[in-house]
């Protein structure tokens, strides 16, 4: 559905993106991850023709970003919500509609539906009166007016309280189960874990790591060991009456176990902990902008 | 561009913004418009009707040629002709016919004697306007006098001056005097003496007295001062003061600035806090979006000028006001809106806007507001459209030449003033807090795809500098009265001031793209790249310069000061074929490439190295410039 190849785009001397390629398939969810800076924002607006690329091509649906038949089948939110406050929810929907050719009945109905799952109250209150978490859900549904394939959010959740936030990602999902291809970017890992199919990490403007969750944790992550012993070993900590330590390898805990029972315990209970993706995406920082790096399917 | 969306993104600009209305303010608004509208139409009228109505009782029949002067007029009452009435003060004016039955007695005749003449020269004028045959209507009488030269010279205005007769009608001097002597020729033989107008001439006014003596065109000013006249209003200042042109001129020019103020707003409104970034992912082209935001305030500036146009006719200021002024004001509105635009597409903050705004309203009105003044004055009134429309209030016709001349300039300036602030309508540079200057080389640089641009940008740009050069030659013209030695030759500080500012303006206009291009890595920083791109420059400039023939249309180059600002564009009659081609084809080829490929070697090097480029492209320029019209002379 979205494809992406060797994108990059300057400003001036800077180059804000480099070789940016990758593809997302029908009804898949891709988020784009990376620290401030690396290039996030710029790539989902040349993947919603917003922004020309430098050099590169990006196509939704086999449709160059740059036409207006592409623009036709997506929705797209930026991380603000910048709405004419001077109208209200319905006018400003009405407006959009308008402009995507959507029939007056279509529209209003598909606006007061999407309103009512967003549980907008307050239709007729101008904009400018509304908090922003209100206008986000505004923002939501303009992005849904034209009933698009396609959908770009750009830190959908970015700056709401946690129940919007909550509700905004538990939102993004049914969109997911309706169909929608989604690409998003978010600062918070834990929304992209939590619905993601696949991810790219970005840094310095460069994709520095791509694949599914799982891949990707077996690539960058580590899986950590809890032993817990019946006796004190060497850098253990005490929890709920015994001693418990943190190893990351299969030897270490031998070695634990060793440990304990030279000193007439022994070891009761071994739980492992896979990386979550904030330290995968923290590996990978730390790791730099050596290259690319392909796991899972993406490798191939 | 997709009209179907042009037209939604109209309609939604007026919905949005008029819920950003309140009622009381549109409504204050409103009241405030047609206040101005009303106070600007009386003056126009010359009277104030409320207080002016009925004043005069005047005993006039039918079949008196004076009964249709007093109907139009509000300020007499028609009444059976009563001498005794008059006697009795209970009648100010009686007539037999044309002639008056009663000298007038009192204060209030003598006035009302006055009004009814003044009332009769403007009955006549306007039904003299109306005359298809504008010749015949106002037809010119010479009268030339042979005189021994060798002591005092009568038409020395320093001179000994008879005044023996100028003064004894004064309703419409026709014979030209220049010093007051001369022979008004009695149009109604009322025995007024009110003020004369020299018609040719400069005038000969007041009494013979007055006007002969000092030669001076002081003529009222002394009667006033002396209280031969009674009132006075700016028509009686010689040379009349075109007040009625001014009204007319600020009653269309002033709306225009309300309308840019909203305008303004409101699409600097879409870059502030990216609130147009989702307008940009519609399937409306930035085309569309400029277009359909810009169409309301258009038709409301235009909407207006009509509804002003309407009111003045039906009301009976203007009578002869037509579509022709409403169409005349459509440049001035694009070019309003479109200079808004450009500010607002540079402007940072609203606080920028102001200044912005403020300057595009003191330029603008300048240009088009000063020159309509003089409409009856000067043929380099007609720069500016809205000296048409003050022509078609008055009653004079307007040639489809004069409408071209006037018209197209602003016109396609607008467009390509509409054009570079829509290069900058995208995502990239709408939303950047760049400085002013930087976003004018954006502007200029996104238009730049390769090194063919150069061409086409200088092209483009040339109608920018044909109305910079029609501005200065309107402010200039003024200076005609200060020679200077040029060379050898006679010249007018104005033309060389012109000569400069052209020179400027077009090395401007030649290479500031030139820069952009170099800003922005468009293009290759090297000497031969350098100089290809100036002569490419150049050659775009020349082409496009000889669009500057519609100067044709008008009369500016019967002004020393237009034809030197014009050179380039009609060569004089009568030289060779060869000298035609080697002054007006290669000579300025040669000269804009030469030029241009100076700056541009300057441009490659960086800022400061263009500066120091221009200028000496300037100099260039001005001595080419300097050499050809002392050629010429």
């Amino acid at each position: 559905m979205i494809d992406a190849r060797d994108l990059r785009k300057e400003y001036g001397d800077f180059v804000a993106v480099e070789g940016s390629t990758f593809s997302v398939e029908s009804g898949e969810v891709f988020g784009i991850i990376g620290p401030n800076g690396a290039g996030k924002t710029t790539t989902l607006k040349m993947l919603a023709g917003l922004l020309e690329p430098t050099a590169g091509e990006a196509e939704i649906a086999d449709l160059d970003t740059q036409t207006t038949e592409m623009r036709e089948r997506l929705g797209f939110l930026p991380e603000e919500s910048p709405l004419y406050e001077e109208m209200t929810p319905v006018s400003y929907l009405e407006f959009f509609a308008d402009l995507y050719d959507v029939p007056s009945d279509v529209a209003h109905q598909r606006m007061h539906d999407t309103l009512d799952e967003l549980d907008l109250e307050h239709r007729d209150r101008k904009l400018g009166d509304m908090s922003k978490g209100m206008k986000r859900k505004v923002a939501i549904a303009r992005s849904l007016i034209n009933d698009p394939d396609v959908l770009v959010y750009d830190e959908p959740a970015s700056g709401l309280d946690p129940l919007t936030t909550n509700y905004v990602i538990e939102f993004t999902e049914q969109l997911a189960e309706q169909g929608k291809t989604i690409v998003f970017s978010a600062h918070n890992l834990f929304h992209v874990e939590s619905i993601c199919d696949r991810v790219v990490i970005m840094n310095e403007g460069q994709i520095v790591a791509r694949g599914d969750l799982e891949q990707l944790q077996d690539e960058y992550g580590e899986t950590r060991y809890h032993v817990y012993t019946t006796v004190d070993v060497p850098e253990a900590a005490k929890e709920n009456g015994h001693f418990v330590r943190v190893v990351g390898s299969m030897d270490a805990v031998e070695e634990t176990r060793a440990a304990a029972e030279s000193a007439g315990g022994t070891v009761v209970d071994i739980r492992t902990e896979e990386s979550s993706l904030e330290e995968v995406f923290l590996n990978v920082a730390e790791a730099g902008t050596r290259g690319t790096r392909y796991v899972g399917e993406d490798a191939e | 561009m997709q009209w179907d969306k042009l037209r939604r993104v109209a309609k939604w600009e007026v919905t949005k913004n008029a819920g950003g209305i309140d009622r009381r303010t549109l409504a204050i608004t409103a009241v405030a418009v047609v206040a101005m509208g009303g106070v600007a139409a009386i003056a126009v009228a010359g009277a104030s009707p409320g207080l002016n109505a009925d004043i005069y009782r005047v005993g006039v029949e039918e079949s008196s040629p004076y009964y249709g002067v007093a109907a139009a007029d509000g300020s007499f009452r028609i009444q059976d002709p009563n001498p005794k009435a008059v006697r009795r003060g209970e009648q100010e004016l009686a007539f037999d016919g044309d002639r008056l039955l009663v000298p007038p007695q009192s204060g209030k005749q003598a006035a009302a004697l006055s009004a009814l003449r003044d009332s009769t020269e403007s009955y006549n004028d306007r039904t003299l306007a109306r005359e298809d045959n504008q010749t015949a209507a106002f037809p010119v009488s010479v009268t030339v006098v042979y005189q021994e030269q060798g002591g005092p010279n009568p038409l020395d205005p320093r001179g000994e001056a008879t005044g023996d007769d100028g003064g004894t009608d004064g309703s419409s001097g026709g014979g030209g005097a220049t010093d007051g002597s001369g022979e008004g020729t009695t149009t109604d033989g009322d025995g007024g003496t009110g003020a004369g107008d020299g018609g040719g001439g400069s005038s000969a006014s007041g009494d013979g007295a007055a006007g002969g003596g000092g030669g001076a065109n002081l003529g009222n000013i002394g009667a006033r001062l002396t209280g031969d006249v009674q009132g006075g209003t700016p028509s009686d200042i010689a040379p009349p003061f075109p007040f009625e042109s001014l009204v007319l001129a600020f009653l269309y020019i002033v709306p225009m600035n309300f309308v840019i103020q909203a305008y303004g707003s409101s699409m600097l409104s879409e870059r502030l806090n990216r609130r147009g970034e989702l307008l940009l992912v519609t399937p409306a082209s930035r085309g569309d979006i400029v277009g359909g935001k810009t169409l309301p305030y258009f038709l409301g500036a235009v909407g207006v000028a009509a509804a002003i146009t309407a009111a003045l006719r039906f009301s009976g200021v203007a009578p002869s006001g037509s579509a022709i002024a409403v169409l005349a004001i459509v440049p001035i509105a694009m070019l309003f809106l479109a200079a808004t635009f450009c500010g607002a597409m540079f402007a940072r903050s609203f606080k920028e806007l102001t200044f912005v705004t403020v300057t595009i309203t003191v330029s603008l009105t300048s240009y088009a507001f000063i020159p309509a003044i003089f409409t009856d004055v000067t043929p380099i009134a007609l720069i500016s459209p809205l000296t048409l429309v003050v022509m078609d209030l008055t009653g004079q016709s307007v040639s489809l030449s004069e409408f071209a001349f006037s018209t197209v300039p602003p016109l396609v300036t607008a467009l390509v003033l509409f054009g570079l602030g829509a290069g900058l309508y995208r995502e990239e540079d709408m939303f950047t807090q760049r400085a002013i200057p930087l976003k004018v080389l954006d502007a200029l640089a996104g238009r730049i795809k390769s090194r063919k641009s150069a061409l086409k940008m200088s092209a483009i740009l040339l109608p920018l500098v044909v109305v910079a050069e029609l501005v200065a030659v309107a402010f200039l013209f003024v200076l005609d009265s200060v020679s200077l030695n040029v060379f050898g030759t006679n010249q007018t500080l104005a033309v060389v001031i012109v000569l400069g500012v052209v020179a400027v303006v077009e090395e401007l206009a030649k290479s500031l793209h030139l820069y952009a291009g170099y800003a922005h890595a468009r293009y290759e920083r090297t000497l031969r790249s350098a100089i290809g791109l100036g002569v490419l420059s150049g050659l775009g400039f020349f082409v496009a310069e000889k669009g500057l023939l519609i100067a044709r249309l008008s009369n500016l180059e019967s002004l020393p000061v237009g034809n030197a600002a014009l050179q380039g564009a009609t060569p004089p009659s009568g030289v060779p074929l060869w000298v035609v081609a080697l002054l007006f084809l290669f000579a300025p080829l040669a000269l804009h490439s030469v030029t241009a490929a100076i700056s541009s070697v300057g441009a490659q090097r960086g800022r400061g190295a263009y500066a120091a480029g221009v200028g000496v492209a300037v100099l260039v320029h001005i001595a080419y410039n300097l050499t050809v019209v002392v050629s010429l002379a």
